[in-house]
């Protein structure tokens, strides 16, 4: 359990601002109603509020934990190397003559 | 300032539809230019990381929208390759049953021996070939385990895929350019026969003059503006996009039925917690289905990702999602996608795509089975837990409309092909039944749900259309000849 975070309150996204990026390329006004989600879940008062409307906190709850657990290291704790992925990619592109 | 380009064709748009159709036109002599509103992607930016590959390959970050009962995110590619570049890549040809529908209803002359020769040289041009059980990965053999305990029909999809290695990440970009999406496939082709690829160009306008085709005007993201002056036209924006250019530049109205006919194959999926380790990213991620409802309008097939995708899809929420997030390298996940016979409608809002689209109650229902036979499906294969789309406490049998999770990503319909002008948008070849020299080749021609993945109906659709344009039949090929992709 030691990979499990105990809240998603806490940092989002520690490597890469990916969830930053996700949350800005997303139209108004999305994008508006995310920020208010993220800001509420982040805070005891704000879950508090969201709890009484689980669509709310069901939406806000995923899109902590996609940044969540984007970060390498829990990532990676769970059996995930998404930068090992990646080097694999470019390393068989490169030595097939790949796009 | 205005550059002007001169061609015999202009197409409009990189994906599944605009790809094919330059490619073929270009090997077939014709002058081609496309423009393609979104940017070229290079595999090296390739992060395999959900949030970042969502912000930079789809189209408002993937969170383009549905408004109605149940809202339905509906994620679209974009730029060069188009959805196909962020598909699983499955490939179904379209089914018989659908082709006699489209007969009847639509008097559309497409029958399985008409398409077959579009269907093979697609097939050829793109790799495509049968997920094996090694690749398919542990989620596969979950599902495979759980069908074959309760005898339903089922198999390894195929896909177009090349030295696949199993990244588990086809939808957020494939590392391995293993994937044969059309940017890597079509667009070289394309190029090398002369084509010109234009990048971050948006099309505003259709030039027609007295009913007849003339080009395209289109902004440039670096600025300025690009006129190509051509007598033929292929708009191939993707089945959201396409009728509000068309509406914007007053074609193809003249039915009613722009924008209108929206199918989108609306789909959800569930998690299992397996008492074996599954890794559910190791291997493809879309290798295997279950078909023994697809008379009822139910087509299970697979779906998995990396930690951030699983964490953002699994219905759970507090403790119990970090419980089960724990027991990731043993969770399982599988989809299921209705073929809808709900209807939506396209229309703009201040340059916008506003998407309606309202499930019905025959969809609802199938839902319910669809889902009570998913849960059956991961018990059979031997689950301890199951984790469904649902409320709490909502048992499949009662879940209401507004109990639905949904995601779509097959959108269909929006100008759709009927031989009657009084009917359809384009006729059986895909011109617009206004006006000359205008035609569309992409999912919106496409006039029904089809009940499976539709790529590779919408290329061999477009590849009939080029041979059409050029007034060529198909060449025979041998059964094992590839066409081959410049690199």
């Amino acid at each position: 359990m030691s990979a499990v975070p105990d809240s998603l309150g806490g940092r989002p996204d520690s490597h890469g601002g990916g969830l930053d990026r996700f949350v800005s390329a997303a139209p108004q006004p999305q994008r508006a109603g995310m920020r208010v989600l993220m800001a509420l879940a982040r805070r005891p008062r704000g879950a508090a509020l969201l709890a009484r409307a689980p669509l709310a906190q069901q939406a806000a709850h995923a899109i902590l934990a996609l940044g969540r657990y984007d970060e390498p290291s829990l990532a990676r704790a769970l059996g995930w190397d998404a930068d090992a992925v990646a080097a694999r990619g470019r390393e068989l592109r490169r030595a097939e003559g790949r796009p | 300032m205005t550059e002007i380009l001169d061609a015999d064709v202009c197409v409009i748009g990189a994906g599944a539809g605009g790809a094919v159709v330059a490619a073929e036109l270009a090997e077939g002599g014709a002058r081609v230019v496309v423009l393609e509103q979104g940017p070229s992607h290079d595999a090296d930016d390739f992060s395999a990381r959900p949030p970042e590959m969502l912000a930079r390959l789809y189209r408002d970050g993937g969170q383009t929208t549905t408004l109605g009962t149940p809202p339905i995110l509906l994620p679209l590619g974009r730029g060069v390759g188009g959805t196909t570049l962020v598909n699983s890549g499955t490939c179904f040809r379209t089914p018989p049953r659908v082709l006699e529908r489209w007969a009847g209803e639509f008097g559309l002359e497409l029958d399985e021996a008409t398409l077959a020769p579009c269907f093979e040289r697609v097939e050829r041009s793109l790799s495509v070939a049968e997920v094996t059980p090694e690749l398919a990965g542990a989620n596969a053999a979950v599902a495979r385990r759980g069908a074959e305990r309760l005898g339903w029909s089922h198999g390894y999809l195929r896909r177009n895929a090349r030295g696949c290695v199993g990244s588990g990440v086809c939808v957020f970009g494939c590392p391995t350019s293993a994937k044969q999406h059309t940017g890597i496939t079509y667009i070289p082709r394309a190029t090398a026969a002369g084509a010109r690829i234009v990048t971050g160009a948006d099309v505003r306008e259709l030039i027609v003059t007295a009913g007849e085709a003339r080009g395209a005007r289109a902004r440039l993201a670096g600025g300025g503006t690009l006129e190509v002056r051509a007598p033929s036209v292929v708009v191939a924006c993707g089945t959201i996009h396409t009728p509000l250019l068309l509406a914007r530049n007053r074609l193809g109205a003249g039915s009613g039925q722009l924008g209108l006919n929206l199918a989108l194959h609306p789909a959800t999926a569930g998690f299992a917690l397996m008492e074996e380790t599954v890794n559910m990213a190791r291997g493809v991620p879309q290798s295997f289905y279950v078909d023994e409802f697809a008379d009822e309008g139910v087509m299970f097939e697979g779906v998995a990702g990396p930690p951030a995708y699983a964490a953002m899809s699994l219905p759970l929420t507090g403790e119990r999602h970090a419980r089960a997030m724990a027991d990731y390298p043993r969770l399982a996940q599988f989809g299921l996608m209705v073929s809808d016979s709900s209807r939506g409608r396209v229309s703009s809002l201040a340059g916008r795509p506003v998407i309606r689209y309202s499930l019905g109650e025959q969809d609802v229902a199938k839902f319910r089975l669809g889902l009570a036979r998913l849960h059956e499906l991961f018990v059979a294969a031997g689950a301890r837990e199951v984790y469904l789309p649902l409320p709490a406490g909502v048992e499949p049998r009662r879940a209401r409309v507004r109990d639905l999770k949904l995601m779509a990503f097959h959108p269909l319909g929006t100008a759709r092909a009927d031989a009657r002008a009084a009917h359809g948008v384009v006729d059986g070849d895909l011109a617009l039944h206004d006006v000359s020299g205008v035609y569309v080749a992409d999912g919106s021609v496409v006039p029904s749900a089809l009940g499976v993945n539709p790529q590779l109906t919408i290329m061999a659709l477009a590849t009939r259309l080029a041979f059409r344009l050029l007034g060529r039949a198909l060449p025979r090929h041998n059964d094992n000849e590839e066409i081959a992709c410049p690199s």
